[in-house]
């Protein structure tokens, strides 16, 4: 099976004063179509910068991101927009949607943005009857609830018909209850679209749901697969964290 | 409707304080424009209309050679058979020295203007006789009209007061005459005969020995547009005269000239005004821009160009241009139609000459809504300098 992405020696440094810091170290995987990729890791780890770069939305020190095939480092900035607009989709924490439009309007954006077609107002209405928010259909974003709104980022993030769905902590936002439906809302969608899902998160109860696990510590990608010695080093980071937070 | 009109009109109206504070920007520029015409091109106006009404008319016919000695009827006569003329009017001016004997001490005024008037012609080709405030326009032969401001040098002379008019003839010999005060004039703004004294036509041409001699004509036409065509007209039909024509633009230029300038002058006041409307709008949109951020990333991320921010934020500009245009306009419109009906006059001056002039309306409104949007192209660009990946971090 091909791969939709292709990540190759990514590395990312930031200057910070007189110092560089290595955001990512030499980062390499792919993802084939379909699969449910989750990518963990603790707080600072990089998980969130790499999404980043394979989102298009930040460019790399060094390494290449290959989407369907195509070297996205050739691409000047217009094609970078018209590439996230047909080949991404992006599910953020926060949901991210504009408040100034309408559920359906937000969904419609990027096909509205790729050059508007007679048939995406009908597939807006069948994404968000499937993600339950068929009665919602008018109403402004900011008189949706949180899970309600990540349901519509997730109508967004589809409604183009994306290579990749790119979800940065869609549930860290969310109480544990929404959070699973959410999870569970999204693997639904990629085994019946067949498509590909990213998803950044802290959050363990979803681990279960994923095709392949992707573990970054310290910029670099740790292991491919779920790495035992992560859920010990993840509960410490995660706890700190937490407390920090409180 | 295209999503990017769309975005900026809800955002934009989502941000009422600022659309208002954007909107009353342009309003007010166009106000300030609106409220200088009135009241400058209206006075203007109204010392051209006054100039034409009492003295010149819409042309003015002179000859070179200080009189015209052609006979006024026949000259009167041709001009009226010329479908644009109204009335035309013999004219005859001269200085004078007056006295007359009030409360038993006598008065005298010297070099006071005077002019000779057919009575008949006069009251059809101009608008003097409307300025008698008291007692009748000049009827007969030893009938005089005094100026307010004469009347009052002359101790407060009153309608039925006699007084003595002394000329000098063609030959430098004194001519006096008696006569009877039928009139006081006085116009608003003191554009009128208020500095002068009127009499009979023939009365002055015996006192100055200038028999069938006429020192202008006034031209009065039912179309002013057409004075140019009418001079010409006229000054091709008599070649061999010495006549000179001039439309009120020509004859009243020296009096109007300052006044122009001025005009201009406080014309582009109003179009600096008009430019700080222009900084507001900046302002007011790089608060918005700022106040949008996290919108931009979104777009931006999903797939939205730079050229599509811009466009947006554009579409702002044109939305503030063109309700601030339509609002400014409307509100000006309002005051011009105020000032009009009203018959709008500062300190008892001379009402001003309101008009609309909607080209200078349309330029206007389409120099405010031009200017909106040339003020609204530094913040978009602004807008489509933001870094996605920085303003989501951020968000």
């Amino acid at each position: 099976m091909p791969s939709v992405l292709e990540v190759r020696g990514l590395t990312k440094k930031y200057s910070e004063g007189d110092s560089q810091v290595k955001a990512l170290d030499n980062v390499s995987f792919s993802v084939e179509q379909g699969e449910f990729v989750l990518i963990v890791g603790s707080s600072g780890s990089g998980k969130s910068t790499l999404l980043n770069m394979i989102g298009l939305l930040d460019s790399p020190t060094r390494g290449k991101v290959f989407i369907d095939g195509m070297d996205t480092s050739k691409l000047d900035d217009n094609q970078i927009s018209s590439f996230r607009n047909k080949k991404l989709g992006f599910i953020f924490q926060f949901s991210n949607l504009l408040n100034d439009l309408t559920v359906l309007e937000n969904v419609l954006l990027p096909r509205q943005i790729a050059g508007s077609d007679d048939t995406a107002r009908k597939e807006a209405v069948e994404l968000l009857r499937t993600v339950g928010l068929e009665d919602q259909l008018h109403k402004r974003t900011n008189k949706i609830s949180g899970g309600q709104a990540q349901r519509v980022a997730i109508a967004r993030g589809l409604i183009t018909h994306p290579s990749i769905v790119l979800a940065d902590e869609p549930t860290g936002n969310l109480d544990s209850v929404t959070s699973e439906n959410i999870v569970k809302l999204m693997k639904s969608m990629a085994k019946k679209l067949n498509q590909t899902f990213i998803i950044v998160t802290h959050d363990r109860q979803h681990f279960g749901h994923a095709d392949r696990v992707v573990t970054i510590r310290d910029g670099r990608a740790v292991d491919e697969t779920f790495d035992e010695t992560f859920d010990e080093t993840f509960d410490e980071t995660f706890e700190d964290t937490l407390e920090v937070a409180t | 409707m295209d999503y990017r009109l769309r975005l900026a009109k809800r955002m934009l109206f989502n941000k009422k304080s600022s659309l208002i504070g954007a909107v009353l920007a342009v309003m007010i520029g166009i106000l300030v424009i609106h409220v200088n015409f009135v009241i400058f091109q209206g006075l203007f106006d109204a010392i051209v209309r006054d100039i034409s009404d009492y003295r010149n008319g819409d042309i003015l016919v002179t000859d070179e050679a200080d009189f015209i000695d052609k006979s006024d009827l026949s000259l009167a006569s041709w001009f009226e058979r010329i479908p644009y003329v109204e009335a035309t009017t013999p004219r005859l001016s001269s200085t004078a020295e007056i006295n007359m004997t009030k409360n038993g001490s006598l008065i005298e005024e010297n070099r006071i203007p005077i002019v000779g008037v057919d009575p008949f012609r006069d009251v059809r080709a101009s608008t003097v006789h409307q300025t008698i405030a008291d007692g009748t326009y000049v009827f007969s032969r030893n009938s005089i009209v005094l100026g307010s401001n004469v009347a009052e040098n002359l101790g407060n002379a009153q309608v039925g007061d006699s007084l003595k008019v002394l000329v000098v003839d063609r030959w430098g010999e004194d001519q006096i005459r008696r006569f009877t005060v039928s009139g006081i004039a006085k116009s608003p703004g003191g554009q009128g005969f208020d500095y002068t004294a009127v009499i009979h036509i023939d009365t002055l041409r015996d006192m100055m020995s200038r028999h069938g001699d006429t020192g202008s004509f006034m031209v009065k036409l039912n179309d002013p547009s057409k004075a140019f065509e009418v001079k010409e007209f006229f000054l091709a039909a008599f070649p061999n005269d010495d006549f000179v024509a001039e439309t009120i633009e020509e004859s009243a230029e020296e009096q109007l000239a300052g006044f122009r300038s001025g005009i201009a002058m406080i014309n582009m006041i109003g179009y600096f005004g008009m430019m700080s409307s222009a900084f507001a709008i900046v302002t007011i949109q790089m608060m918005l821009v700022n106040g949008k951020t996290r919108e931009i990333g979104i777009m931006r991320s999903i797939g939205a160009k730079r050229k599509d921010i811009l466009i947006i934020f554009i579409f702002q500009g044109m939305i503030i241009g063109a309700i601030g245009a339509g609002v400014g306009t409307a509100a000006g419109l309002g005051y011009t139609f105020y000032a009009k009906e009203t018959k709008m006059s500062f300190n008892n001056s001379l009402p001003l000459e309101v008009s609309y002039n909607w080209e200078k309306i349309t330029q206007t409104a389409l120099m405010a809504f031009i200017l909106a949007i040339i003020a609204s192209l530094y913040p978009s660009y602004r807008a489509t300098r933001l870094l996605p990946v920085e303003v989501m971090r951020n968000a």
